[in-house]
């Protein structure tokens, strides 16, 4: 896994599938809020996060259904104005959960909807990244996805590093590690090298 | 042609002084283009834009640090000879912008090594390091062993506790982190390069003309940049 | 839920973002650490008794081999997210010999553990003997060089008669010195200088 280690892919991985138990499993009743007992009855509907979900289905433990966020509601939505749709809300990974749903639901129409969804949204994030004072990305923020929100302080980073060069000035500066209003200690050493 | 001279470049320690010449020198319009300096430059572009580590320049290195070490002596005399400032200045920036490419050439790449320590150390991007990377990269997996070791590792019951594996039951290494090879980069070649495959079906292919800028997938031009057909930007 | 107290150590690093770090959440980490010992004792209670019932582990398809691949996978989630929180970490940690120099300020130090600050002194000393190999200190000049030498205020009292390259400075608060940049650099970094424009 090239990607152990990732953050973003862990916490995509934390997001919830609705499963239904093919089979008993013994001495995991806590996965089954309804549960008595310490097992999970064959039938039983239990919200799993996506890589307990995704191994066990692979073992044909259990079935997965389509999560809510590409349901065709969602999918109306969208289509109707895929700019205002906050698609965090829904789901904070939406395309990365996509991406790795697909194959396990078996539905090929999610991969040409994100396209889509990514398509008509693309051009709102790179337009206010660049254009919106700061005062107005708050209201707007929130409403995108984890990629999407990354995408955009890229492209905010870059319009800003842009803008730095063309005015010139400064380009060595404090490690933005260190707090902001850092007072050092009296007798620092100096640095060593 | 570019192209027949660069093959030669792939193997070997590095690119040798007449060797690494004759890849551009064969382009007259490119003379400018053979300084030490230049070369330096385009390997830091490449080593700086490609996702994983390339071999390392050990010839170049060598004659980029005797040139800076001449151009610190020579400003050393014009300072104790009364040298006009300005002249000096201009010559200290000259050293100031070698001893960047330099520096940053080489930290570029020991923060490569830092980042995939494991996966270098474990396949054959090992024989592109230096010796004196080798040394850097032992220490880096030494130091990260220990730490991980000694906060989790150690904690977890038998058969979960190794640093390549999830479990005992894991078939291959499924813990360690490897470069984005299919990541996108700007690249520009030299020479005309001509038709090329991207992919492995041949589905794709692209006319790649000389000096026009490509946003291509890194690894399917992955053996024109070590070739040094194509530059990285 | 198996793995949530896990996720939420990386939840954390989530917030802070790349740039930042937070103190190390030890009580979490322990509280994972027993999640898998439990994990575990489950898994081995399984396996007995699917071997008392002399079943395969790997081929019985019954409720306790679906009880006991559920322990195995969530103790592999728990350790990934235990490994991710360390190592997220130490890359920050290293990222700080680069920006921040050899000693780090108290405020940093603070948030690190036992294990994270031999981390970085290891660490540090790799990169150190690798420098002092090449006979180059590659933690300065981060930034393409334009001029040779800077102008810069000092933030704060560092020292009298500090030498700067091949002169000594008086390095009083406010005071204003020209500079060779690459000596300046670390200071400026620490937030011990800024850059002076007249």
């Amino acid at each position: 896994m090239a990607n152990y280690y990732n953050i973003d892919d862990i916490l995509m991985e934390e997001e919830p599938i609705t499963s239904i138990f093919q089979v008993r499993a013994n001495g995991v009743g806590l996965l089954d809020p309804g549960s008595e007992s310490n097992c999970v009855e064959a039938g039983a509907k239990v919200d799993l996060p996506l890589w307990l979900a995704h191994e066990l289905h692979l073992r044909q433990a259990v079935a997965i259904g389509v999560p809510p966020c590409f349901s065709q509601r969602t999918r109306k939505e969208v289509q109707a104005d895929a700019a205002c749709v906050d698609l965090r809300s829904r789901c904070p990974y939406f395309y990365e959960l996509g991406c790795k749903i697909f194959p396990l639901v078996g539905d090929k129409s999610i991969g040409p909807f994100l396209l889509y969804t990514f398509t008509s949204r693309y051009k709102e994030i790179l337009s206010k990244s660049h254009s919106a004072p700061v005062s107005t990305s708050p209201k707007y923020l929130p409403r995108l996805t984890q990629e999407e929100t990354q995408l955009f302080k890229a492209a905010q980073w870059s319009i800003a590093s842009f803008r730095k060069w063309r005015v010139g000035g400064s380009r060595l500066e404090k490690a933005s590690i260190l707090g902001r209003k850092r007072k050092p200690a009296a007798a620092q050493l100096p640095p060593a090298g | 042609m570019v192209s027949t001279a660069a093959g030669a470049t792939s193997s070997g320690a590095g690119l040798e002084g007449e060797e690494g010449e004759s890849i551009w020198g064969e382009d007259d319009a490119s003379i400018a283009e053979t300084t030490d300096v230049e070369l330096l430059k385009r390997a830091w572009r490449n080593e700086k834009a490609a996702p994983e580590i390339l071999l390392f320049e050990a010839g170049l290195v060598q004659r980029a640090r005797e040139q800076i070490q001449l151009l610190e002596e020579t400003v050393e005399d014009f300072v104790e000879n009364g040298t006009d400032d300005l002249i000096v200045s201009l010559y200290q920036m000259d050293l100031d912008r070698s001893l960047f490419l330099l520096r940053s050439y080489l930290r570029v790449r020991l923060q490569k090594i830092e980042k995939y320590m494991f996966h270098i150390s474990r396949t054959d991007l090992w024989n592109r390091l230096s010796e004196q990377e080798k040394k850097f990269s032992k220490r880096c997996v030494n130091a990260m062993e220990k730490h991980l070791e000694q906060s989790v590792l150690s904690r977890l019951p038998y058969g979960y506790q190794s640093i390549l594996k999830q479990s005992i039951s894991s078939e291959e290494d499924d813990m360690v982190p490897e470069p984005k090879l299919d990541t996108f980069v700007f690249c520009k070649s030299k020479g005309a390069v001509g038709a090329f495959q991207l992919d492995d079906v041949g589905d794709e292919i692209v006319d790649l003309v000389s000096d026009d800028l490509y946003v291509l997938r890194y690894k399917s031009i992955k053996g024109l940049v070590e070739g040094g057909r194509i530059d990285l930007v | 839920m198996y793995g949530r107290t896990a996720s939420q150590l990386l939840r954390e690093l989530d917030i802070a973002d790349s740039d930042n770090l937070q103190a190390f959440n030890s009580d979490t980490c322990d509280q994972v650490i027993a999640e898998c010992e439990n994990h575990h004792l489950m898994l081995q209670s399984l396996i007995r008794k699917l071997e008392g019932e002399q079943l395969d582990i790997q081929t019985a398809r019954n409720e306790d081999h679906f009880g006991a691949v559920t322990h195995h996978l969530s103790l592999l989630r728990n350790k990934r997210c235990l490994m991710a929180y360390m190592y997220n970490r130490a890359e920050v940690i290293r990222s700080l010999r680069w920006k921040v120099g050899a000693k780090l300020p108290e405020e940093i130090q603070e948030k690190l553990s036992f294990s994270e600050k031999e981390y970085f002194k290891n660490h540090s000393a790799a990169i150190e003997s690798s420098m002092s190999e090449l006979d180059l200190d590659l933690t300065v000049d981060m930034v393409p060089p334009k001029d040779p030498y800077i102008q810069v205020r000092v933030l704060d009292d560092i020292g009298d008669n500090l030498s700067l390259g091949d002169h000594s400075f008086s390095l009083t608060k406010n005071s204003v010195h020209s500079v060779r940049r690459t000596d300046a650099e670390q200071y400026i970094s620490q937030g011990l200088m800024e850059e002076f424009f007249a």
